[in-house]
């Protein structure tokens, strides 16, 4: 009975499983195994070259450069998104009678295509876009910017562009995990004598801390992998200012380096890894079971 | 103890699962190919007793007014020789990766267009495609260099009109303020400034698109290394020399910057895309731009009534004018299925009646000696006039390259963005461009 109760979910697992491995581990140890190898599009075999393809990558400027902004982009959007996601969940969490109607508006940058945001943007953050005019219209034009073409800028303005698109997606979440907190630990700490700012430093924020665990992973891998936003609204440019790793890989495929740019990815893959899990772990222990 | 051994089972079950999977799938890659190579046989031998073939023409589908897939073109050539060309649409943006994967993994088409220069960067010209020296048709051939490289003819393409870049300028505009065609620096620059005080932007510089940054050097590099190094080019290739050799190539790049510098252009030269530019013209906004002759053949439907010409990049005193290799080849792979039958196809091109239609449909200018060239429109004559025929053409330096420069323009780009000055760009290609070419496997890198 015990036996073939056991089989039988390892049956249910098995379909999953078997995908999983097709398409995910397997590429996985294939992609490491070319990292260090000089595969191109040019040559008839391929050869081991150790550590070349990484001595590359660490002795040319622009991957180090490319390295350092995806990191940038990853600390800025980390921040940014949580701090409005919360601050909007929070707020659209009290009795407002617009509430559904604004909530559905802060989502809503995130249900559009990076396309989209893209063709949108692009013309507003010209040196004569809408942008600037409105910071003349306000009499703040000493702010006004080339804000995609300015090279010392350019990575944070898609950062910020990032975070109008995905705080909303953040906000959903922290609206979910306010809403499991049960109403009486606020009532018991009114009646002792706490404010709103001590309710939400003693009640609400270590009762939140498994959706500020997922919100963080999900925003800092989804920065480190940062391509689309990147690719849409400079393509990496001004020269390679704004050029962060999925885009030189994709450049690396282009000039028909493929060992470099597996290389490069296999380096993406060990740096979300590294920063990633430590992270979840410390978050983990933080948290409190209610 | 049962549960022990669930685990490593469950574990070699998927694997096992997984390897027969993959197995399955080369099995019946083999058995694809084995059947696709017996059919080929019986297909070649059957042609000959009348039994039709198939042949498989791989193109973008940016692409799909080719001249020599036109439906009536190819059912001709099927009434005629009963094989059947299949025109196979790939996804413009992924047609390379497309194109070499087929290659590599030997599922070529019999037919691929392509553009010579770039068959020689991405697709491995040498290793993958057919040399075609002993074709009935290249003993007709005006100017075989067009289609060649290596030293041998390996392209095939009825006109010889090579992409020709310069400086696309409005001619009224010209007209109207008196000015002539700038025939150095100093007098473009006068002409920029007299457009200019008229109230029009006198040069729009596109340079969100970044490879049209590299017209100006394109032109200016070649024709400078032309009259003055004419090994240049190999040597740079043999790593003799480096791009920092040519201490000229920093000032021909700062004369383009300084003519942005000047206030002579557009305002925001990095937002301002390719794709802007007709409205500009048509608008008469603009009066010059540097661009290749597709730009006014894009226009003339467009604005027919918009009068634009081209003359050469006036980098210096007596500049000829950019000719980028004619694109829209056609090549056949080593590996094609249907060598002779796609040798056919061309033949059938080259044959002096279906090679006059498809000139005088699309205004070529022929690179057959019995095919004759029609009436051409008058941008294309002057350029054919004054340039093509006197050879004051010269290929661009891009045709040279063999590792991909688009990293040239990011540097070019990084200018403009103030990141780099002319000489720092100049070191960094030269630094990008040796590596790229160690990576290739190039020799003395």
């Amino acid at each position: 009975m015990r036996i073939s109760k056991n089989l039988y979910s390892y049956y249910l697992i098995m379909p999953a499983l078997l995908i999983y491995v097709l398409f995910f581990v397997l590429p996985t140890v294939v992609g490491l195994f070319y990292s260090f190898t000089d595969w191109r599009l040019d040559r008839e075999s391929v050869h081991f070259n150790g550590w070349y393809n990484f001595h590359t990558i660490f002795s040319d400027e622009t991957l180090l450069k490319a390295l350092r902004n995806t990191i940038v982009f990853a600390i800025v959007t980390v921040i940014g998104k949580n701090l409005f996601g919360l601050v909007l969940a929070v707020a659209l969490n009290m009795k407002l009678k617009t509430r559904n109607a604004l909530r559905a508006i802060f989502y809503s940058p995130s249900i559009l295509s990076i396309m989209v945001i893209g063709i949108v943007f692009t013309p507003m953050l010209r040196a004569d876009g809408a942008i600037n005019k409105l910071f003349e219209a306000v009499g703040l034009g000493s702010l006004t910017q080339a804000w995609l073409t300015n090279p010392a800028i350019v990575i944070f303005t898609i950062a910020v562009i990032s975070i109008w698109q995905s705080a909303g997606f953040q906000m959903a979440i922290y609206l979910a995990g306010l809403q499991s907190i049960s109403k009486e630990y606020y009532e018991a700490a009114t009646i002792d004598g706490a404010g709103s700012w001590k309710s939400f430093r003693h009640i609400t924020l270590p009762l939140l801390l498994p959706a500020i665990n997922i919100n963080v992973m999900l925003t800092l891998i989804g920065g480190l992998k940062v391509f689309s936003e990147v690719f849409v609204l400079t393509g990496g440019g001004p020269g390679n200012a704004s050029q962060v790793v999925g885009t030189i890989i994709l450049r690396s495929f282009g000039e028909g380096s493929w060992g470099l740019g597996t290389a490069m990815n296999t380096l993406l893959f060990i740096v979300v890894t590294i920063i990633s899990i430590p992270l979840l772990l410390y978050i983990r222990r933080k948290e409190v079971s209610e | 103890m049962i549960n022990k051994w669930i685990k490593p089972s469950a574990l070699l079950l998927a694997s096992a699962l997984a390897i027969s999977l993959t197995a399955c799938g080369s099995n019946n890659a083999n058995n694809a190919v084995g059947s696709d190579h017996g059919a080929s046989e019986s297909a070649s031998s059957g042609s000959a007793k009348g039994e039709k073939v198939t042949i498989e023409l791989a193109i973008s589908k940016s692409s799909q007014d080719y001249a020599f897939i036109k439906e009536e073109l190819l059912k001709q050539f099927e009434d005629q020789t009963n094989i059947h060309v299949n025109v196979q649409m790939l996804p413009s943006e992924q047609v390379t990766t497309v194109l070499q994967t087929k290659l590599a993994v030997g599922e070529a088409p019999d037919l691929v267009p392509y553009n010579l220069a770039s068959a020689v960067n991405d697709l491995n010209l040498e290793r993958n495609f057919e040399i075609l020296d002993d074709q009935p048709w290249v003993s007709r051939l005006l100017n075989k260099d067009v289609l060649s490289a290596y030293g041998h003819v390996y392209g095939f393409q009825l006109s010889q009109d090579a992409g020709i870049q310069g400086v696309v300028y409005n001619k009224d505009i010209f007209k109207d303020l008196n000015i002539s065609i700038p025939k150095n620096y100093d007098e473009l620059v006068a002409a920029a400034e007299k457009i200019k005080a008229s109230g029009i932007t006198p040069i729009y510089m596109p340079f969100k698109d970044m490879w049209a940054t590299n017209i100006w050097m394109g032109s200016a590099f070649a024709d400078y290394v032309s009259k003055n190094d004419p090994t240049f080019w190999d040597d740079l290739n043999a790593n003799k020399k480096k791009w920092t050799d040519m201490p000229e190539f920093a000032n021909i790049i700062d004369k383009q910057y300084q003519l942005y510098k000047k206030g002579l252009t557009n305002s925001d030269v990095l937002s301002d895309s390719y794709d802007m530019a007709s409205g500009k013209f048509i608008n008469k906004e603009v009066a010059m731009m540097f661009m290749g002759d597709w730009f006014i053949n894009d226009l003339a439907s467009k604005a027919p009534d918009l009068h634009l010409g081209l003359f050469p990049i006036p980098y210096a005193e007596d500049a000829k004018m950019g000719a980028s290799p004619v694109g829209g080849q056609l090549f056949i792979p080593k590996k094609a299925k249907h060598m002779e039958e796609a040798k056919k196809f061309l033949e059938f091109l080259a044959s002096k009646d279906v090679a006059q239609k498809i000139v005088n449909a699309n205004k070529f200018v022929s690179n057959f000696n019995d095919v004759t060239t029609p009436e051409l429109p008058e941008y294309k004559k002057e350029i054919v006039d004054n340039y093509i025929t006197p050879k004051k053409t010269v290929v661009t330096s891009d045709a040279f390259m063999l590792v991909d420069i688009s990293e040239e323009y990011r540097y070019y780009q990084d200018i403009f963005a103030g990141g780099k000055t002319p000489q720092q760009a100049l070191e960094a290609w030269q630094k990008k461009f040796a590596q790229l070419m160690k990576d290739k496997g190039a020799a003395g890198f």
